[in-house]
């Protein structure tokens, strides 16, 4: 996974050299941050909230929080992990606004690949459907450890220091949280082993 | 080693970053503990399963908007370089006063807010201390209505952005803001304020003036970009009245195609 990350700090500045270029006046390498990083910034908050209109604002407001709080990054952790404190922020104020439920989105339709056969093509849109309800009604907390351990690229170690743990409790939040997330998508799917 | 410490190290396994040694030491306890076995092989199978969300690119609205935001706050860093030194001391003297994070800005205005009731209060002495709360929650949302309005004048676009951000938060915008916005909409010099202004005021499109102002738009503005984001919102809100805007919008000579394109699928749309 981190390979393609490796191959590009061979010629091209790293996300850390970025980050302090643009904190010391140099605004717009904030765009290469921006193309590395806001498809995998939109898919994590896709994951939380299961909406995409949401998940493109809060993309949007935390490449500007970036901008506006740009004098306090310290070059010392990874930049992926500010980023993901910023966005947990982003997301929490989101959520403090929004009081009731968000939506789920139900647009959020699955593309359908072409290699198989509409039988096991329905299996698997069925298979996502339910693991994004399950997701959904998996508690705030637990979502979003499942979420950066299994889809983020971030080791336990780093999730531990972005949520301010230590490393121990990161995986005993992603073991109950599997293990929720296993029972509520045996529950959903009507107690059938798939 | 017993369960309790065996089952520490699954997610680990989950993810399959385990030593030899240890991964040869649960392994041994797994053969002969069946509700360890057990744990692993669902934790496993839900974390495989996990594997079949796919990953989704975003809309094609996401790229501008961001390009747009970064060229908006550029603009406003360097007039704010520029600007004489002596401001920016004061500019410095005062920002150091002021709370990095908005919960403590907000804290703080409150604070600063309630010194003055309270000051009211000790002068004027009167005996209202129920109806207080309510007025103060009536002036907090009229602090932040009056900033909002102040920001969209300013000469900074940063500033006037900041201003159409403010006022998307406000709960119950008044009147003075939502034309202040459409103001904005129809008159900002800056095309990124504009944009950030057709966003903003989606937002309270329930409000009748905020309607009418977005049908009255369609006749003010030049740009390509504001004219398709415009056509996407009344699109979005299903407004039929609409119909009649874009037709007219379609007959202009000067139109840029791809806005007649999308000004013609709008009509489509609205039409059933």
């Amino acid at each position: 996974m981190n390979k393609k990350q490796g191959s590009l700090s061979l010629n091209s500045p790293s996300d850390n050299q970025l980050m302090e270029e643009v904190r010391d006046g140099k605004l717009e390498k904030l765009a290469i941050l921006f193309e590395r990083h806001h498809v995998i910034l939109y898919n994590f908050f896709l994951r939380l909230t299961a909406n995409r209109s949401i998940s493109e604002d809060l993309v949007q407001d935390v490449f500007f929080r970036i901008l506006r709080y740009r004098h306090t990054y310290r070059g010392e952790s990874k930049f992926t992990i500010w980023m993901y404190q910023i966005s947990r922020n982003a997301h929490v104020d989101y959520l403090r606004k929004r009081k009731e439920e968000i939506p789920l989105d139900e647009q959020w339709t699955i593309p359908l690949s072409r290699e198989q056969t509409p039988a096991e093509n329905l299996e698997q849109v069925e298979k996502i459907t339910l693991l994004r309800q399950s997701l959904a009604k998996l508690p705030l907390k637990k979502r979003e450890v499942l979420v950066l351990s299994r889809f983020q690229n971030l080791k336990y170690r780093e999730i531990a220091e972005l949520l301010g743990c230590n490393t121990g409790t990161v995986k005993a939040h992603v073991h109950r949280a599997t293990k929720e997330l296993g029972k509520i998508y045996f529950e959903l799917s009507g107690g059938m082993v798939s | 080693m017993k369960c309790k410490q065996i089952r520490t190290r699954f997610a680990d396994f989950l993810i399959g970053e385990i030593d030899q040694i240890s991964k040869e030491k649960i392994q041994e306890h797994l053969t002969a503990c069946s509700s360890c076995r057990e744990e692993l092989e669902t934790l496993s199978e839900t974390w495989t399963k996990l594997g079949v969300l796919p990953e989704e690119e975003p809309s094609d609205r996401l790229r501008p908007r961001f390009y747009a935001m970064l060229e908006a706050y550029k603009q406003g860093f360097e007039q704010e370089k520029r600007a004489p030194r002596s401001t920016r001391i004061l500019n410095g003297w005062l920002e150091s006063w002021w709370p990095r994070r908005s919960v403590f800005q907000l804290t703080l205005a409150l604070i600063l807010l309630g010194v003055g009731l309270a000051l009211g209060y000790f002068f004027t002495s009167g005996g209202q201390s129920r109806t207080e709360v309510a007025q103060l929650r009536l002036e907090i949302q009229s602090v932040r209505q009056a900033m909002a309005v102040s920001l969209l004048d300013q000469p900074s676009a940063v500033e006037r952005l900041r201003g159409v951000n403010w006022s998307a938060r406000l709960e119950h915008p008044n009147e003075e803001t939502l034309q202040a916005l459409l103001n904005t909409l129809n008159r900002d010099p800056n095309v990124n304020v504009r944009l950030a202004a057709a966003d903003a005021l989606y937002l309270f499109y329930n409000y009748p003036v905020v309607r009418e102002g977005l049908l009255q738009s369609f006749s003010k503005q030049t740009s390509p970009l504001v004219q398709v984001a415009l056509i996407d919102l009344i699109i979005e809100m299903r407004e039929r009245r609409a119909i009649e805007s874009l037709k007219q919008l379609i007959e202009e000579n000067t139109l840029n195609p791809d806005v007649k394109q999308r000004a013609e699928q709008g009509i489509q749309l609205l039409s059933y």
